[in-house]
C-alpha cells in the first residue's frame, strides 16, 4: 500500500523552540534552527549534546516535549509517522542491515512496502548499488554478513536511497569505520552529494569530516545549540570558548600566528593566467577551455588584477582588452601573516589574493585552501 | 498376528498422542509468547509457570492430573502438554526477544509500522529458536506418551507396563522397540526439517 509523498522537494526545515526532556535533564533545550533546502547541515558537538536527539526528532524517532518541528511548513507532529519516515532516507552508524535479508531484500524492503512490483523493485536495486560502487551483479544476492563493513555502509546508504527521498538523515555514518576508508567514503559521498543534491542533515562528532562535508555546520552542546554558519565562521568567529574548542581552533591555529603567508600560499597555476593584450571575446573562450571561472591578469610579467568570467561576460560588445577591465586585487609579502591576510580578505568577501616579492610573482593565497592545510 | 496388530494399533494410538498433543501445544505456546512481548507481567507469569511444570517430575505430572480430569486420552493430552509448552514458549520468547536493539530502531526509523516489524524481522529472526524449542518438544512429547499409559492414554507405553508387569521379556521389548524407533524416527524428521528451515544467512557457505 503505497504512502503518500509528502514533499517532492524540500524548501525548509524550521525547528522552533524545540525541547526534550528526560528525567530532569534536557536532551535538547530551546533549539531554534532553520536547515535551508538543498544544503547539508552538519550537526556537531560531544557525546550526550543533543546532537541525535535533535535530528531523531526531525523523523520523530523522538517526540520533542515543547516546541515544533516544520518541515516546508508542516508540523511532522500532524504527519503519520509511518509516512513521514518513507518520506526521508534514514542511514545509522550500526547500518542496521537485516541478516536474514539478502542485499536486495534489504534495499527493495521499502518499495516492495510501498507496493512496487519485483521487476521494478529489482531494477532500482541495481541501480542504486551502482550507483554506490558496488557491482550489482556480485552483490544483489548476498547477506550482509557476507559484506566488510565498508561495503555494508555503501548498502546502507543504498537502501536510504531507494525511494528517492527529498530528505536524508545521517547519523554518524561513518562512524564505526577505519579512519582510511572513511576519508575514501566521505570522497565518495561527496560525488554522491553534488549528484543527487538533496538536502541532508547529517550527526558526527568528527570536525573534520564536519569541514569537509557541511555546507553549514551546527555546534551542539549540552543540549544546546551553541553556534551555526559556515566552516570558516566557526573558525574565525567562534561565539565562545565552548565552539573554538570544538572546532578546534586552539589546537589547529596555534602557530596562525607564527605562519607567514610564504608557508601557505599555492603555487601560481598557468592555467589562471591571462595576458593583458587579449581581448574580452578571447578571454572568455580561453576561460572556458580552460574550465575557470576567475583569471589573473598578466602585462609582461607585472600584476595588473583580476579577472571573472561574470565581469567578462557584461563586456563582450565593446569587446575592451582585459588589461584595461581586471579588478585590483589584494596582495600580500611572503613575510605577512597569515592570520592578518586571512581575516583582511575575510573582511573584503576575497577568497583569493596575490603573494608577491617585490615586483615578482610568488604564488597564489586561496582561502579555502590555506584552512584544508591547516586543518 | 494378533500380536502384531496390537503392536500396530498401540504405535497408532501413540503417534496420535504424540502429535496431538505437539500440535495443541504449539497452538498454545506461540500467542502465549507472542503476547508475551506486549506484556512484562504476562510474560513474568507464564516463563515462571512453565519453568514450574519443568521442574518437577514427569511422572509426578502425569500423576497429578488424575484427580482433576481423571484417566484417558484427554487426561494424558493435558499432561504431555504441561511438559511440552515450556520449551517452545521459551525459545519463541527467546527468540522474539533476544533481537538487536538497533534492527528494531533502524526498522522504525525507515518506516515500518508494528505490524510490519513482526512479520519481517521479529519472526524471521525468531524462527530458528523457535524450532528448536519445537525440536525438543516433539522428543520430550514422545517419552512422556510412554508414561501417560498408566492413566489410560494406550499407546505403546500400555504394551510396556504390560510386559513390566509381567515379567514378559518379549512383551516388553515389543512395546519399547517401536517407542524407541519412534523417537529416533522425530528427531530424524525434525533434523532434516531444521536443515529446511535454517535460513540462508545461517548456513555455512
Amino acid at each position: 500500500m503505497p504512502t503518500k509523498i509528502l514533499f517532492e522537494r524540500i524548501d525548509s526545515i524550521e525547528l522552533q523552540g524545540v525541547s526534550k526532556k528526560y528525567g530532569s535533564r534536557f536532551a535538547v533545550e530551546s533549539l531554534d534552527l532553520t536547515i535551508e533546502g538543498g544544503e547539508l547541515l552538519i550537526l556537531i558537538g560531544p557525546s550526550g549534546s543533543g546532537k541525535t536527539t535533535t535530528l531523531r526528532m526531525i523523523n520523530r524517532m523522538i517526540e520533542p516535549d515543547s516546541g515544533s518541528i516544520l518541515i516546508n511548513g508542516q508540523n511532522v507532529m500532524h504527519l503519520d509517522p509511518v509516512r513521514l519516515r518513507r518520506n526521508m532516507g534514514y542511514v545509522i552508524q550500526n547500518i542496521g542491515l537485516f541478516p536474514h535479508m539478502t542485499i536486495e531484500e534489504n534495499v527493495g524492503l521499502v518499495p516492495k512496502l510501498e507496493g512496487w512490483d519485483q521487476n521494478r523493485t529489482t531494477e532500482r536495486v541495481r541501480y542504486l548499488l551502482d550507483f554506490v560502487s558496488l557491482p550489482p551483479d556480485r552483490f544483489i544476492n548476498r547477506y550482509p554478513r557476507q559484506l566488510s563493513g565498508g561495503q555494508q555502509q555503501r548498502v546502507g546508504l543504498a537502501r536510504a536511497l531507494a525511494m528517492d527521498p527529498p530528505l536524508l538523515l545521517m547519523d554518524e555514518p561513518f562512524g564505526a569505520l577505519d579512519p582510511i576508508l572513511r576519508k575514501q567514503l566521505q570522497k565518495e559521498f561527496l560525488e554522491i552529494k553534488k549528484e543527487i543534491g538533496r538536502t541532508i542533515v547529517f550527526v558526527t562528532h568528527d570536525i573534520e569530516e564536519a569541514f569537509r562535508l557541511g555546507d553549514r555546520i551546527a555546534v551542539m552542546d549540552n543540549a544546546r545549540l551553541l553556534q551555526v554558519g559556515a566552516p570558516e565562521d566557526l573558525i574565525f568567529e567562534p561565539v565562545n570558548e565552548l565552539v573554538a574548542d570544538i572546532v578546534d581552533t586552539a589546537r589547529k591555529f596555534k602557530h596562525m600566528d607564527t605562519l607567514n603567508v610564504k608557508d601557505l600560499m599555492t603555487p601560481l597555476d598557468t592555467k589562471y593566467i591571462l595576458e593583458g593584450d587579449l581581448d574580452a571575446c578571447h578571454a572568455v573562450e580561453v576561460m572556458k577551455d580552460r574550465n575557470t571561472e576567475t583569471c589573473i591578469v598578466l602585462d609582461n610579467g607585472k600584476l595588473i588584477g583580476k579577472l571573472e568570467m561574470v565581469n567578462l561576460l557584461k563586456c563582450e560588445e565593446k569587446n575592451p582588452l582585459v588589461r584595461d577591465i581586471a579588478k585590483p586585487m589584494k596582495v600580500f609579502a611572503l613575510r605577512d601573516s597569515v592570520a592578518t591576510a586571512l581575516s583582511e580578505m575575510k573582511r573584503s568577501g576575497e577568497y583569493m589574493a596575490m603573494v608577491m616579492n617585490g615586483d615578482t610573482i610568488c604564488g597564489m593565497l586561496v582561502s579555502d585552501e590555506v584552512l584544508l592545510k591547516l586543518i | 498376528m494378533a500380536a502384531t496388530a496390537l503392536i500396530i494399533n498401540a504405535t497408532w494410538e501413540h503417534i496420535v498422542l504424540v502429535y496431538t498433543s505437539l500440535v495443541v501445544s504449539i497452538l498454545i505456546a506461540l500467542p502465549l509468547a507472542f503476547a508475551s512481548l506486549y506484556s512484562r507481567r504476562l510474560a513474568l507469569v507464564v516463563m515462571n509457570f512453565a519453568n514450574l511444570v519443568q521442574a518437577v517430575p514427569s511422572f509426578a505430572v502425569v500423576a497429578i492430573v488424575v484427580p482433576f480430569l481423571g484417566i484417558g486420552f484427554f487426561p494424558a493430552l493435558i499432561a504431555i502438554m504441561l511438559r511440552a509448552l515450556l520449551p517452545i514458549i521459551k525459545n519463541t520468547y527467546i527468540g522474539l526477544t533476544n533481537i538487536d536493539p538497533a534492527l528494531l530502531d533502524y526498522a522504525h526509523g525507515i518506516g515500518l509500522s508494528e505490524w510490519q516489524i513482526h512479520r519481517f524481522i521479529r519472526f524471521p529472526n525468531a524462527y530458528p529458536a523457535m524450532f528448536a524449542g519445537i525440536k525438543f518438544a516433539a522428543i520430550l512429547t514422545n517419552s512422556i506418551a510412554v508414561l501417560t499409559a498408566f492413566i489410560g492414554s494406550g499407546g505403546l507405553g500400555e504394551i510396556i507396563f504390560q510386559g513390566l508387569i509381567g515379567y514378559n521379556t518379549q512383551k516388553l521389548l515389543s512395546g519399547a522397540i517401536p517407542a524407541i524407533i519412534l523417537a529416533v524416527l522425530i528427531d530424524f524428521f525434525f533434523t532434516i526439517l531444521e536443515k529446511k528451515i535454517t535460513p540462508e544467512h545461517l548456513k555455512n557457505d
